[in-house]
Order: structure tokens, then C-alpha cells, then sequence
């Protein structure tokens, strides 16, 4: 188990999940991936799209506005 | 970083919103309650991430369909909810106009220019409103922008005309009766959720 | 019970709550104002106003006292606080700074696409593609297809670009 970080911080809406999506596919199942951002919709839209793929994800808000997203790679 | 408490913050704004609607209310009491209603549209796009772009771009481009299907059930409610309003104040003699707009070529030049520049800003009209509320500077230079497209906009129609012929508005109750303007506009609406259900299970590729 | 009262006031709703409640706020505009919720136009009378100040248009026929008592504006006005407002509730409040130039060039250029678009078709998501539909009114329908048209080429300039 390996954990990556990927740096989304400030950016809008499909970006992040494009960005998501080219890094799932250097990791193998199991791994851990931590993503930050400040951006409200970015970490909703985040958490559906994992769900909706089938991986496990966690969010968590960290700050005033900042949320911490933990995404486990469950499939590829 | 430890997460602060704003509720000081939330009072003072809270009073200044009261006061600002005490004040609307001294002008015309429509005007405090557009504004009422205006805030809980606010407050609503807000608390539910609700994004318009999102829900044309996204099953394109990501593949997830939740916020186009609950675009789907906004209009579905919105369709004979209208109709209903609209038979109400007819039958209570309530002057009430509904929007239907001529519409010709440049609808269609118009609604891919939008569509384009809404995915580039980040938002659209509304959601660049609630982005601003929510203190995203970006979507404060798209307002600016937004100023000066529509003033630019503004000034092309002339040309617009002249160059494209427009057609009337069509109101679909007019040419078919409320009833079946309603059901196939639903029906519509059923079948584009169908399409988008089924856009989904293949884009997941598995269940 | 308390984590439940707390996604009432922190957020997310689920998208379909989110749906329903926005569809009863805008027949409730729909009912106040007799006319439907739009933005844009409202934007259009600012947009000429502020160009009559700094002088690109000469005839004047809006006054800033008309703009004051103008519905649209206060619709607007109120998405920006009620939004704010909503963030403030669940103390997620701050500013947010533009990351990198690009983003402020997207956002202009989009913006001014958009501000285009939405005056030569004559209303935008809000005024022609949910209005529009919602009043049964054939242009609804076709600027639908034109955005869904649209987005999907806005993408691809998107990840061409800014990804």
C-alpha cells in the first residue's frame, strides 16, 4: 500500500477529476490517494464520482472551507 | 490551520439582511419578498453544489450523471408546475406572463457560445453568482467578463436580426392544448433521464 | 439525530433535495414577480448603465435610482449574500484566490462568451433552459441543445488548455 498526494488546490470543477483520474491509473488497488482542496463543489462533485466508480473515499473538512479527501483505489 | 467558528460573523450578517429587507420593505413589499426568495435560491444552489455546468458537461466528460438527472427532475417539476401557476392566475385574473422568446439561428449561435464560455468560467450566470457568494475570485473576473460580453451582446442584436430571420415564439400550448404540451414535454424529459441512466451503467462498465 | 440537523445546515444536500427545493423557489419567484426568474437581463441594464458612465453610449434611458428599485437586481443581489450567507452558517467562509493567470484569462474569456451568448439567444441557463422549458416555449428547447453543444466543446478547449 502506497500513499500519493495530488495538488488540486484552487482549481475548478472537472480539472481535479480529470487530474484524479490520469493519476488512479498509475496506482495499483489498495493504494491511498490524498487530495486538499477549497473548493466546495470540487470536493462534492470528488466524493460522487469516486462512489460512483466504485472506490472508497472519505472527506472530511479540515478548515473553514478546506476539505481533506482520502480515496482508496478499490478497482481499475 | 483550527477551524474557527464564524457565528459572530453569522449574526452580524444575519442583522444586516434583516435590516436590508425592513428597507425593501419601505419601497414595495414585492421587492422584500423577491429578495426573501431570491436569498433562499442563493442559500439553496449553495448547500447543494448545484451547477448547471456540471450537469451538461460532466457526463461527457467524467461520466457521472447525478447532477443532470437532478436537472432532469428540476424541469419535470418546473413544467407543470408552471402550468398550474400560470391556469391559477388566469382563473383569478392575476397578471402573470410566462417567457416565451423569438428565437432563430443565433438561439442556436447564442446557447454554443454559452455553453461554451460557461465551462471556461467555471460557472454559469447563477453559478458564477453563488461562486462570488461563496468568495472565488475567479468567478469574480467571469462577472466582469459577463458585463461586458452582455453589453456586447447587447449591441449585436441588430445585426443579428438583419443578418438571420427570426421566427416567433412558438408556445407549444398554443399549437397542441396545455394537456399534451405538458405530457410530451415530460415524455421528453422521461426518455433524456432514460438516455442518461443508460449513459452511466455503460460509463461505470460494471454492475 | 444531531449529524442529520448538522447536513441541514453544513451541507451537502443530496442533488435531488437541492432539485426540488430550487423548483418550489422559482415558482414562488415566478408567483411574486409575475414574470419568471432570469439574470441576465438584469445584468444587461448594469452593463449599459456602467457604459453610459464611462461614456462608450451616449442615451441614457435607465437611471441609477431605476436599477436600485429594479427586481432583477435584488435576484441577483440576493443569490450573492444568500449564497454567502449559506457559508457563513456552516462557518466555511474565506476568500479564495485565483491560483494561476490562466484561470483569470479562462474566466474573462468565458465570461465575455458567455455574456454574448446569452444576449443574442436572449436569456441563460436559468432564463431560457429551465424557464424557457418550464414555460413550454420551443426556444428553451433548442438552447438546450445548443449549451449541451457547447459544454462539450468548452471541455475540450478546457483540457486542451488548462489541465
Amino acid at each position: 500500500m502506497v500513499t500519493y498526494q495530488l495538488d488540486i488546490w484552487g482549481e475548478m470543477c472537472p480539472i481535479p477529476i480529470i487530474k484524479t483520474q490520469r493519476k488512479l491509473k498509475e496506482m495499483s488497488c489498495g493504494d491511498v490517494l490524498i487530495l486538499e482542496t477549497d473548493h466546495s463543489c470540487t470536493s462534492r462533485a470528488l466524493v460522487v464520482w469516486a462512489r460512483e466508480h466504485g472506490h472508497d473515499i472519505k472527506e472530511e473538512e479540515v478548515s473553514n472551507g478546506i476539505w481533506r479527501l482520502e480515496l482508496i483505489k478499490k478497482r481499475d | 490551520m483550527l477551524k474557527k467558528s464564524q457565528q459572530k460573523l453569522n449574526l452580524g450578517f444575519s442583522i444586516f439582511i434583516l435590516l436590508l429587507i425592513l428597507l425593501l420593505l419601505q419601497v414595495s413589499v414585492k421587492l422584500a419578498l423577491t429578495f426573501a426568495v431570491s436569498l433562499g435560491l442563493g442559500f439553496v444552489l449553495q448547500k447543494s453544489r448545484f451547477c448547471f455546468v456540471s450537469a451538461f458537461r460532466d457526463p461527457l466528460l467524467t461520466g457521472t450523471t447525478k447532477l443532470t438527472e437532478a436537472v432532469i427532475l428540476l424541469l419535470a417539476i418546473s413544467v407543470p408546475g408552471f402550468a398550474i401557476v400560470y391556469h391559477l392566475a388566469e382563473t383569478l385574473n392575476y397578471p402573470l406572463q410566462l417567457y416565451v422568446t423569438p428565437f432563430g439561428i443565433h438561439t442556436f449561435m447564442g446557447g454554443i457560445l454559452f455553453g461554451t464560455g460557461m465551462v471556461l468560467a467555471g460557472g454559469c450566470a447563477s453559478g458564477v453568482l453563488m461562486r462570488i457568494g461563496e468568495g472565488f475570485a475567479m468567478q469574480m473576473v467571469a462577472l466582469g467578463g459577463l458585463l461586458i460580453g452582455v453589453f456586447i451582446g447587447k449591441n449585436s442584436i441588430p445585426f443579428m436580426l438583419s443578418t438571420f430571420y427570426e421566427f416567433p415564439g412558438i408556445f407549444l400550448p398554443d399549437i397542441m392544448g396545455w394537456g399534451p404540451a405538458v405530457a410530451l414535454q415530460l415524455f421528453i424529459l422521461f426518455v433524456l433521464w432514460k438516455v442518461t441512466r443508460w449513459w452511466q451503467k455503460k460509463q461505470k462498465g460494471f454492475e | 439525530m444531531r449529524k442529520e440537523l448538522e447536513v441541514i445546515y453544513k451541507g451537502p444536500w443530496a442533488y435531488w433535495v437541492g432539485a426540488v427545493v430550487l423548483a418550489i423557489l422559482n415558482i414562488a419567484v415566478l408567483v411574486i414577480r409575475q414574470r419568471p426568474w432570469g439574470i441576465t437581463t438584469n445584468m444587461e441594464d448594469w452593463s449599459v448603465w456602467i457604459a453610459s458612465k464611462i461614456g462608450l453610449v451616449n442615451d441614457l434611458n435607465l437611471t441609477f435610482q431605476e436599477l436600485l428599485v429594479a427586481d432583477g437586481t435584488y435576484l441577483n443581489l440576493g443569490i450573492i449574500l444568500g449564497a454567502f450567507w449559506a457559508t457563513v452558517v456552516a462557518s466555511q467562509a474565506r476568500f479564495h484566490p485565483i491560483k494561476e493567470g490562466k484561470f483569470a484569462v479562462s474566466a474573462l474569456i468565458g465570461g465575455i462568451l458567455m455574456g454574448i451568448g446569452a444576449r443574442i439567444a436572449y436569456g441563460c441557463n436559468i432564463g431560457l433552459v429551465l424557464n424557457g422549458i418550464a414555460s413550454s416555449s420551443l426556444s428553451g428547447w433548442i438552447f438546450m441543445i445548443a449549451v449541451f453543444i457547447g459544454a462539450w466543446m468548452g471541455a475540450k478547449l478546457l483540457l486542451r488548455f488548462l489541465v
